[in-house]
């Protein structure tokens, strides 16, 4: 049972990111229409044949913007997640094997900036710099190292643990290549999950953001945006709303569903076991 | 223990003011001149450059800021360059709104998590307990904004039972305040209900499988029964951890559903005085956020240090 | 389990329709009156803080002016009841309406005026304040009768007493402008909720007409779907001026609401930086001009609400005319005379105030630009502060959108360091000669004004904001047009 819902999990974690990552790939080569042409003649259709969620209040298809926007959902995911994770990995594990008050007083630091949640760092981000895709994931990246920085530590501390890695270090391995040989691989299955933790928790973020005005520059489409441009919509043509709303929301679940479903796989007390 | 709390202090205060600092240089590179912005269009260099000694911003930047800081620990948070006003009372004013919010938010996701995780821990193995687990994912995956929308288009607009934003202070109106803020709390509370129903559902079916609850159960104790006798402290321990995380999210989603419900809150203050380079008021509302993120941080410690049994020895 | 399934689904099945459902929020007190805007004042004092939003809720509402402007533009007596001038035109006599007092209880008098007349040049800090430089001398006649002697004769300057710039104080009434404001209106400042509401009380002892609602609530709702939100459940009765223009219909068709369309002074421009190169030159421009579809973009981004201008004049400006169809949409000419000038492979920087309006027209500009190989990006920047900054102030950019609110704003065409940078001797001249002729004079000149700009294609005036103001049938007396800087309650009756 456990197991079966575990397979589930992941099964319907891959296919819902799958989706977003075709629709994303499959947009570099070919939309149905330009998602940026407005077209004054083609206003808020309904969606038929051609148009297939119909067109927003610009007249752009709102099916090209879906898939473009899922490009932005992405690239926000990923490389804000990259940051957290090169920044966020190496910092736990120096926090894991470093002295005990060296290890605490990274984590202290790592705490201080837990308290500049993404949305708050990205609103300042976006004062100074202007709002823009690129400070939204920078704001985003920074506010989830602590995550990676606190999975990382406690991870190395209980690899540091095992017996093989207390052989090796009585061995005279030096603490780098325990580090890439030993701890960095056991700990890698719970990196995963926590980026696709993550990756879940940045897309909701630039969400929020482009709503608020602090993402994505139009016409670039985000879903976002999009949302918040259908607001005024809402009673007469809320499938503006639903169709990036539900775009949104295959996004986080799948990469959620994901996380949960590998988390039971890389269990860390089996991972540290192998 | 009590060792271990006075620590902890120690590490708030020194967190507090290494943030005072962050905070306030991140302001004093902002760009755009409030000055400029208070005078307007066409405003000569001669009055702009006046005006900048008015609001003491052409000094030194560590003179600003021991300013600053001197009159925060004493309550005072400076006069906002737009309003003239004095930023401390707005604050509180503002502060006390978004902590309604947040506390009816929490309420809420309680209300949700507490019942149902427990529920779809005991039944895990059943079809409710899998449809509770999945409904849950679903709620997480619905932002905090496409929820107020959903719930303003639908309560306030369509059926006029309740108010589509607004705030009544309650002091005021005490009925007209509690419909203002349904709406509000549930678009905070119901994702959140769904997060926090993830966490109390693990912790309850870790607690399940400990070895003292199979005993108990091995003597004739109904599932229940033996969760509520010897279970309930040990599975709140990382519930409570997650609640302290919740509420720094709630104090920070609080901001967009703040802008859906237009609530006078801080975070309606935030962009605001973002918007209008009202640097003063958006360094104070960021330290009170952020302080108020490391304070919830704090009480989670403490609070896990009474709670946890190994812990409470050392 | 099963119950919440269904809640779920009713919440998704309600939202696309069905407007049923019986009213529970009841609008209490008839005396009483909420009006939505959605820019709040950051504090009671238009002497030293600049914007639209101080004066559009207290002028005519708490202060008032010798004159006023009416909805169609005119001048017309309010603490003056009448007025003449010198056959040269730079000599005023005032006279003044007699048993009126300030909300403290001090008279008005002639001192009053003069007091504040020259308290402009003397307190006041907002940069428009240049327009009382051509005062020269204030003269208390008799209590009742005021004399203005100006520096030479000025149309503009009568007009401009009808703004802020001619609101009147008291000296016992300017030791705390910015919190407590005094003057001689139909009512007074009782209460505000920062972030919330300002609350406007009856003023018991003023001279005019009494008003029809004894309290107003200022409400302030920055989100325009919010603020459509709070109309459709009762929350307020106006809505002050739309500016979600694609949800108009649903207020047109629901019998609960009056929709009152007329119009602004206030372009929506779409600014070239006429000084830097490549928009120095003037093909470039008319080609952009040629390039802009403005009735589809009006269409799209503006859900055809509003008026096709092509200069710098509404029509409720005497001297208006339309000038929209001298640049008809044409690609073709417009890639011509690209090719003409040399720009060929043009890369423009649209620096935009993160506002609607501004957001939407961008989008549709930078899709029209690009039909003709010009590419637009799109850089919104935070309104006021930065935009003012670096657009305004810094001239950082190519184009910009953004609306021109103040009455005659036409006259910035004068002005070579105004952020345009627009450079025409002839203009500057048109409009000295504006300002110091006849009427009739005034007219032809200001004609020529705006035929000169449009021609020169100095900026591309995109549309002319539309005046919607949504209120419940109970409210009687909104005025169709918006053309003074007030939201003026004065006017407003009840069924």
């Amino acid at each position: 049972m456990q197991t079966r819902t575990r397979n589930t999990s992941v099964l319907i974690g891959s296919v819902l990111i799958g989706l977003v990552v075709l629709a994303a790939l499959l947009s570099f080569f070919w939309t149905p229409h330009d998602p940026e042409k407005v077209n004054a003649a083609a206003r808020l259709l309904g969606p038929t044949g051609d148009y297939v969620f119909g067109t927003d209040k610009f007249g752009r298809d709102v099916a090209s913007q879906i898939m473009v926007g899922a490009r932005t959902t992405l690239y926000v995911g990923v490389v804000a997640v990259g940051i957290a994770a090169v920044i966020g990995t190496p910092l736990g594990m120096f926090a894991g094997m470093s002295k005990r008050w060296l290890g605490e007083f990274v984590m202290r630091g790592n705490d201080l900036v837990l308290a500049f949640p993404a949305l708050l760092l990205a609103i300042m981000f976006g004062a100074v710099y202007g709002a823009s895709t690129l400070t939204a994931m920078i704001a985003i990246g920074i506010a989830t190292v602590p995550s990676f920085a606190r999975i990382a530590r406690s991870g190395t501390l209980q690899v540091m643990s095992t017996e093989y890695v207390l052989a090796a270090r009585s061995g005279g391995r030096s603490r780098f290549a325990i580090a890439s040989r030993h701890v960095l691989p056991n700990i890698s299955g719970l990196l995963i999950v926590q980026a696709s933790v993550s990756f879940a928790i940045a897309v909701l973020a630039e969400a929020a953001l482009s709503f608020l005005g602090f993402g994505t520059a139009p016409p670039t489409p985000s879903w976002g945006r999009m949302l918040q441009e259908s607001q005024e919509l809402l009673t007469v043509q809320p499938r503006l709303a639903l169709v990036p709303g539900i775009a949104i929301a295959v996004a986080v679940l799948g990469f959620n569903l994901l996380g949960d479903g590998l988390r039971d796989r890389f269990d860390p007390r089996l991972a540290v076991g192998s | 223990m009590t060792l271990r709390v006075v620590r902890r202090l120690a590490i708030l205060i020194a967190s507090v003011f290494v943030a005072s600092i962050v905070v306030f240089v991140f302001m004093a590179v902002l760009p755009g001149d409030p000055a400029q912005v208070a005078l307007g269009v066409n405003a000569t260099p001669e009055l702009v450059a006046k005006t900048r000694a008015d609001f003491g911003i052409d000094r030194p930047l560590v003179a600003q800021y021991a300013d600053w800081m001197g009159g925060v620990l004493h309550g005072d948070f400076g006069r906002s360059y737009v309003t003239r006003e004095a930023i401390g009372p707005q604050l509180i004013d503002r502060l006390g709104v978004t902590l309604w919010l947040v506390g009816a938010g929490m309420l809420v996701a309680l209300v949700i998590a507490l019942p149902l995780g427990t529920l779809a821990a005991v039944r895990h193995r059943k079809a409710s307990g899998t449809a509770i687990s999945g409904l849950s994912q679903i709620g997480v995956a619905i932002p905090a904004f496409i929820a107020a929308i959903l719930l303003v288009q639908v309560f306030a607009v369509q059926w006029r039972w309740l108010p589509s934003g607004g705030w009544t202070p309650p002091n005021q109106d005490a009925g007209e305040w509690i419909r203002g803020l349904i709406l509000p709390a549930l678009s905070l509370g119901l994702v959140q209900g769904a997060v926090l129903t993830r966490y109390v559902r693990s912790s309850v079916l870790d607690t399940l499988g400990q070895d003292y609850l199979r005993t108990a159960r091995s003597k004739g104790l109904r599932p229940y029964q033996a969760l509520f006798r010897h279970g309930l402290r040990n599975a709140a321990v990382p519930v409570i951890t997650v609640l302290g995380l919740q509420l720094a999210t709630l104090l920070i989603g609080a901001v967009v559903v703040e802008r859906v419900f237009v609530l006078p809150g801080l975070g309606s203050m935030l962009l605001d005085s973002v918007a209008a380079r009202d640097l003063l008021s958006v360094q104070g509302i960021v330290l009170v956020l952020v302080v108020g993120v490391l304070l919830v941080n704090f009480v989670v410690d403490v609070l896990y240090t009474v709670l946890d049994p190994r812990l409470r020895g050392s | 389990m099963r119950r919440l399934h269904v809640t779920a689904l009713a919440l998704l099945l309600v939202v696309p329709g069905c407007s049923a459902g019986s009213s529970a929020i009841v609008s209490g007190d008839p005396n009483s009156l909420s009006v939505g805007f959605t820019a709040e004042p950051a504090n009671f004092d238009f002497t030293g803080t600049d914007g639209t939003a101080i004066p559009q809720a207290l002028l005519y509402n708490v202060y008032e002016g010798l004159v006023k402007l009416d909805e169609n533009g005119k001048v017309v007596p309010l603490l003056a009841s009448s007025w003449t001038v010198s056959p040269d035109r730079k000599t005023y006599d005032f006279q003044l309406q007699p048993g009126v007092k300030f909300s403290n209880g001090a008279p008005f008098t002639a001192e009053d005026v003069k007091f504040s007349l020259l308290r402009v040049k003397t307190d006041w800090k907002i940069s428009i304040k240049s327009k009382m430089d051509v005062v020269e001398r204030v003269d208390v006649v008799d209590p009742a009768h005021a004399r203005v002697t100006l520096s030479k004769p000025s149309n503009n300057w009568l007009f401009d007493l009808t703004t802020r710039l001619g609101a009147m104080f008291s000296p016992t009434g300017v030791a705390d402008l910015a919190n407590t404001p005094i003057g001689t209106g139909p009512y007074v400042v009782a209460q505000r909720r920062r972030g919330d509401s300002i609350v406007l009380h009856e003023n018991p002892g003023y001279w005019g007409k009494k008003p029809a609602y004894s309290t107003v609530y200022l409400k302030y709702i920055k989100d325009p779907t919010a603020l459509n939100n709070a109309l459709l459940s009762n929350g307020i009765d106006v809505i002050s001026t739309i500016t979600a223009p694609d949800s108009i219909p649903q207020f047109e068709n629901d019998n609960r609401f009056n929709v009152v369309q007329g119009t602004t002074n206030s372009e929506v421009t779409l600014a070239f930086n006429d000084a830097k190169a490549p928009l120095n030159d003037v093909r470039v421009r008319q080609a952009l001009t040629y390039a802009i579809d403005r009735k589809a973009l009006l269409d799209t981004a503006w859900a055809g609400r509003g008026t096709l201008i092509g200069s710098m004049a509404p029509p409720t400006d005497p001297w208006y005319e339309d000038l929209s169809q001298v640049f008809p949409f044409d690609p073709a000419r417009a890639k011509a005379l690209l090719a003409e000038a040399g720009q060929t492979n043009l890369s423009l920087r649209l620096r935009i105030p993160n506002l609607p309006y501004s957001v939407s027209a961008a989008q549709v500009v930078a899709s029209q630009l690009a039909d003709i190989r010009v590419k637009v990006t799109i850089e919104p920047l935070d309104f006021p502060a930065v935009w003012l900054k670096q657009v305004f102030t810094d001239h950082d950019f190519d184009l910009s959108i953004i609306q021109h609110v103040e009455a005659r704003d036409i006259t910035t065409f004068g002005n070579a360091k105004y952020y345009w940078g627009y450079n025409n001797p002839k203009v500057k001249e048109l409009l000295a000669q504006a300002d110091s002729g006849s009427t009739e004079e005034q007219i032809v000149k200001m004609r020529e004004v705006a035929r000169t700009i449009n021609a020169d294609a100095a900026a591309d005036w995109l549309f002319l904001f539309p005046n919607v103001i949504v209120a419940k049938t109970k409210v009687t007396g909104l005025s169709r047009n918006q053309v003074s800087e007030s939201f003026d309650l004065t006017g407003l009756g009840r069924v």
